[in-house]
Order: C-alpha cells, then structure tokens, then sequence
C-alpha cells in the first residue's frame, strides 16, 4: 500500500502538485482496511478525489503531460517496450484474435502482436474507431499502454488514428500458441489446466448444463474427463453446435480462464467442437450429503422459465426478455441439515417429481385447480420437510446439484451399537 | 459471496432444552441473532426436533395461539405458534394428537415472576413424520450430544462460557444419551 501511496505522490509531483504522502496513505488505508476496497480500485478512487481536489483533468494524469498528443513527439514502440501505464504510443501490429466483447461499451477487444511481443488493445464503442479485422496488420497511432492487474494492455481513444498497413506484420510465435494460425492447441486433460488465457484442446463429456444467465451465453454447464471436471461456457456469438448432456466431444481451441481461483473453459470463434463416438468417464467428484430437509424454498415447486434463455421467470417477467410465455417446469431448492451444515440443494424435473411424487403434469393441474401455483409448494413441503435423506451431487458455490436422491429408510444398527459404546465410555 | 448464511437447525434433546437458561446476542444491534447457549454448549438460534406430539390447546382469547407439548425420550418440549406463524399454527389445528411431527423452529425463553427461565419452541414449520424419522432424529441427537459432550474438554469460547455458568455435569449428558439410544433398541 505504502508503494502505491509513493506512486501516486510521485505522478502529482510531475504534474507540480506536491499532496502530503499522509493524506494519500489515509484515504486509501480507510478504502482498503475499513470499508475492504480491493486495493486497485482504491487507487483509483484515491486519485480521483486529489484530481478532482486540485482541478486537475484526468487526462493528465492517466496519459502523460499533454491530453491531446501531437503524433510528432509520440513515439513509435515495438511490443516489449510497454513497460509502463499511462503512455501514449504509436504501434505497428497485427491483429491476432478479436475477443467477445463482455459489454456494449466495448466495440472491439483482442490481441495483438508484432515480432516482439503480443498485448492486449480495446477499443471503446464511444470513440467511433473503425473495426480492425483479424489478420490483417495496422499501424495504430496515439494509443495509451495500461497497466491492469499486472499485465500491459493498449486502449484506443478518440485521438487513435489506425492505418491499414500493406506490409505484414510479423508475429512472435510464442505465447499463444494455436489459435489464428489454424493449428489445433495441444491436448490436454482437465486436472492439468493451470495456466490462465491457455489454449488448448480437450476431450470431454458433458455432465450438466445449467441455467443460462445472459443471452450472450449459449450454454453453460460441467464437462469433466477421467482427471476431473471444469466449468465451461459457450458464446452465443461462437456459433457453435449445441452440447447434449451425457454426450462426448472434442473441443479444439477453448482458452483457460481463471475465475474466483478455479479454472474454467471459454469456446468462442476460434473454437470447435466435434461430437465423440467413444464415451469419455468422468472421474466422480461427486459428493454425499445426509441429513433432514429443513425449508423447501421459495422458487421449488412449479416455476416458469423463459423459453430463450431458461432462466426461472419472476412475476412472469424475464430478467433478461422481459414479459414471456413462459414453460412450465418443476424444481425444488431445499435445505438439508445434518446439525452441523446447512446445506443448500437444489434439484431438477426428474429427481423433483421422483422425490415428491408429483409429476410435472399433476403440478400443472393442481395450480390450475386451485388458480395459485403455490398450492405445489405447499404440497412439496407437507411431503418433504422434516425427512432425512441421502443427497450425491456436485458443489457449486453453496449449492449442491443434486443427482440422486433417497429418504433414509431405517437405522443403522451397527451405528447405533456404537454410538451406546461411545456414551458408556464417556 | 459473503453475507447471509443460513442458521444450523441444531440437534438437542428435550431435557438439556429444559435445563437451558442462557440467551445472548452476537452483535448488539437490534437484528443481530439471538442465541440459546445449552449445557453441553450448543449455540442455539434455530433448532430440528422431531417426536411425539402429545398435547395441544388453543390458549388464544382474541385470536388462536396453540401450545403443543412434543415428547421425545428424555423429556418435552414446549411449543408456541400463533398468528405470526401461520402455517406452523394452522398444523397444529388440523393434526391429531398423539402424532409424528418434525419440527423446524427458534428456541424462545421466559423468564417467571420467581425467576426460572422456561424454555419453548417458536415453530417455523410442523409436519407430520413416520416412526422411523422419529427414530433417526434420536440418533441423530444422540450424535451431535455426545459431539459436544466430548468437546466439553476444549478451550472453545462457548464451551467456555457454558461450563461457567452450567458448571455442565459430563456424567448426567452422557446418560442422557445412553438411556436415549438404550430405548430406541429396546423398542425395535
């Protein structure tokens, strides 16, 4: 903390402002300590209020001593020159891979890459910057280097001026490998992904698919091979085959992704899938949770879920399609409880109506009957609350995803003969 | 995420419930949980019982407020559930008695004019259960006691705090447990 503190005083000095390095110190230490600001975006705060304090653009700040550089007094860098955040540039460099953008702000978001390095660029939307094409090389002119969790990227702004260039650029061969140059990623097993922004090529099966969250996204579940199982998440702009729950595949070209300390697996454009003859095993990471089911949540019973995305409809609104015709469907999001964890689980149509003994057309006359679907909830309860049952699944985040479930149907008597032998002895 | 966690149901018998008399609140402000603390050093915001229930009443006078005493081997517990309970109090007026019943519910003190503090259950749900659940639970109490019984040697902060003011008799929890656990293999 003290050395972001130094940096900031250090970038006001060359701007001639000189802030005490107490006030810096004191702002950010009550950001990150008291209200648990992740210390980057502390930073960020920190500068902003002294800019704002003294009158200053941020401009200035974030790109050097003048806000509209003249391209004179740019430099032309190659690649492995960005050393530094806060820099205004000129590079030659070709465009490698165009990403998905994650927001609207963002009209363009990849990497490029000249014979010493690669980097990042983004382009934002509100800079009418025509679109650069994958492949082809540019000289992008007045670009800012960045600094982002520890990595150089390049931003385009409204004085970015790109020029097609006729030469080619060439490229560093080296750290992305695959991708662009139509050579699949190396094979590779699921327990041995490790390393962020990797592309590689996996053989897998699918072992769920959950509820989609955004439109953006075309599928998202588990796949896992004999090694393991690793979240993955298909792009709807990837325009992809649609994965079958149960079935085998080969991906080729997905990018590793950390995310919250765990990998995850990405398809997009430069990747594909074929669907596998041959039945990949998934090593069981599957875990057992006993005890008696304590709530049946709201949200369990007969829900409905948007036809586009299968999100769980609320008011008969989608979060994300807003007012929908939507499908009937059952689940039921229970708590079971062992005394020691409360554990939350939720279970689809099939293990719902199995454990419940109410179909998914019983549910849909029921609520019809009684013109208030609640009346399935109310049911599920009286059947299920205060039981004991055996649950197998997979975690995720707090929820297991159940994929069996059984009522405890009797004592255990060798349990209960140790149990008399313990309480003896005590 | 952090945040909201969801309270344990915890697993106590009817008579370390009676003997219970201890309350405080984690935090001190007005919604910080309030917690029953048990000999054996249970901390108590929500509990899971299941047993016989075999009295109930309407105490109400204006509006109905049903008592119900539900046994298990080693005693009763009491329980309160009036309008700010609906599903729990409208459970109570349809079952019969004896019965079955799980119950999912907040441990509630009462202090009299002479000072003993009586423990009861404010219910969050009542069902009707079978023998065997029945069964499962004292096991299942069993359990979780002993658990606690045997950590009665640790520095734990609530095992602390509970032989200070129990001054938790080892012997007379571990018999509990075993007359408990004796019953249920006599009955089968």
């Amino acid at each position: 903390m003290d050395k972001t503190a130094e940096n900031i005083k250090s970038k006001f000095l060359e701007l001639g402002v000189d802030i005490p390095i107490e006030d810096i110190v004191d702002r950010l230490d009550k950001l990150v300590t008291k209200f648990k600001v992740p210390l980057d975006e502390a930073r960020r705060s920190v500068i902003t209020y002294f800019l704002k304090e003294n009158d200053l653009d941020r401009n200035a700040f974030f790109g050097g001593q003048s806000t509209t550089p003249d391209s004179r007094s740019t430099p032309d860098v190659k690649l492995n020159g960005i050393d530094e955040g806060g820099k205004w540039v000129n590079i030659k460099a070709k465009v490698l891979q165009l990403w998905d953008s994650s927001h609207e702000s963002v009209s363009q978001v990849g990497i490029i890459g000249d014979e010493t390095a690669t980097i990042k660029f983004i382009k934002w939307a509100r800079d009418m910057i025509p679109d650069v094409e994958e492949g082809k090389s540019y000289y992008f002119k007045n670009v800012v280097s960045n600094e982002w969790n520890g990595r150089f990227e390049v931003t385009l702004n409204k004085n970015t001026v790109v020029e097609e260039l006729d030469e080619d650029i060439e490229v560093i061969s080296s750290p992305i490998g695959g991708a662009g140059d139509g050579q699949p990623a190396p094979m590779v097993n699921v327990a041995d992904i490790a390393e962020d922004g990797k592309w590689l090529s996996i053989k897998v099966k699918v072992s769920q698919l959950w509820d989609n969250s955004h439109e953006s996204i075309s599928q998202v579940g588990l796949v896992g091979d004999s090694t393991g199982t690793i979240k993955f998440i298909k792009w709807t702009s990837a325009d992809l085959l649609d994965l079958t729950e149960g079935n085998s595949y080969l991906f080729n070209n997905v990018v590793a992704q950390e995310w919250n300390d765990k990998f995850e697996l990405t398809l997009n454009k430069n990747s594909s899938i074929e669907e596998l003859d041959e039945d990949i095993e998934i090593a069981s990471s599957s875990i057992i949770f006993a005890g008696a089911m304590v709530d049946v949540q709201s949200g369990s019973g007969l829900i409905k879920r948007c036809p586009e995305c299968k999100r769980a409809l609320t008011k008969g609104a989608c979060m994300e399609h807003g007012k929908v015709d939507g499908t009937y469907d059952l689940r039921i999001k229970a708590v079971l409880d062992d005394g020691n964890t409360a554990q939350e689980s939720i279970l689809k149509r099939d293990l719902a109506e199995q454990v419940s003994g109410i179909t998914l057309d019983d549910a849909i006359s029921m609520a019809a009957d009684a013109l208030d679907q609640g009346v399935v909830l109310d049911q599920m309860k009286l059947k299920l609350l205060g039981k004991y049952f055996i649950v197998t699944g997979s975690k995720v985040d707090r929820y297991i995803l159940v994929d069996s479930i059984e009522l405890q149907d009797g004592l255990d008597m060798e349990m209960l003969d140790e149990l008399i032998t313990e309480a003896e002895v005590l | 995420m952090a945040g909201y966690v969801r309270e344990v149901s915890r697993r106590v018998f009817a008579q370390e419930f009676r003997e219970s008399n201890l309350t405080f609140k984690d935090g001190d402000d007005q919604y910080s949980p309030q917690y029953l603390l048990t000999p054996t050093g249970a901390k108590v915001n929500r509990l899971f019982i299941v047993g016989t229930l075999i009295e109930k009443e309407d105490i109400g006078t204006d509006s109905e407020y049903w008592r119900g005493r539900v046994s298990d081997p080693t005693g009763s517990f009491m329980i309160y559930a009036g309008q700010y309970q609906p599903e729990a109090a409208q459970a109570l007026a349809e079952c019969e008695t004896p019965a079955f019943v799980a119950i999912v519910g907040k441990p509630s003190t009462y202090t009299t004019a002479e000072g003993t503090v009586l423990t009861s259950v404010r219910p969050e749900s009542i069902s009707i259960v079978d023998v065997t659940t029945r069964d499962l639970w004292v096991a299942d109490t069993a359990r979780r006691t002993l658990e606690r019984v045997k950590d009665l040697d640790n520095m734990d902060s609530n095992v602390v705090k509970a032989k200070e003011h129990y001054n938790t008799d080892k012997d007379h929890y571990s018999s509990m447990v075993k007359e408990a656990l004796r019953s249920l293999k006599e009955d089968l």
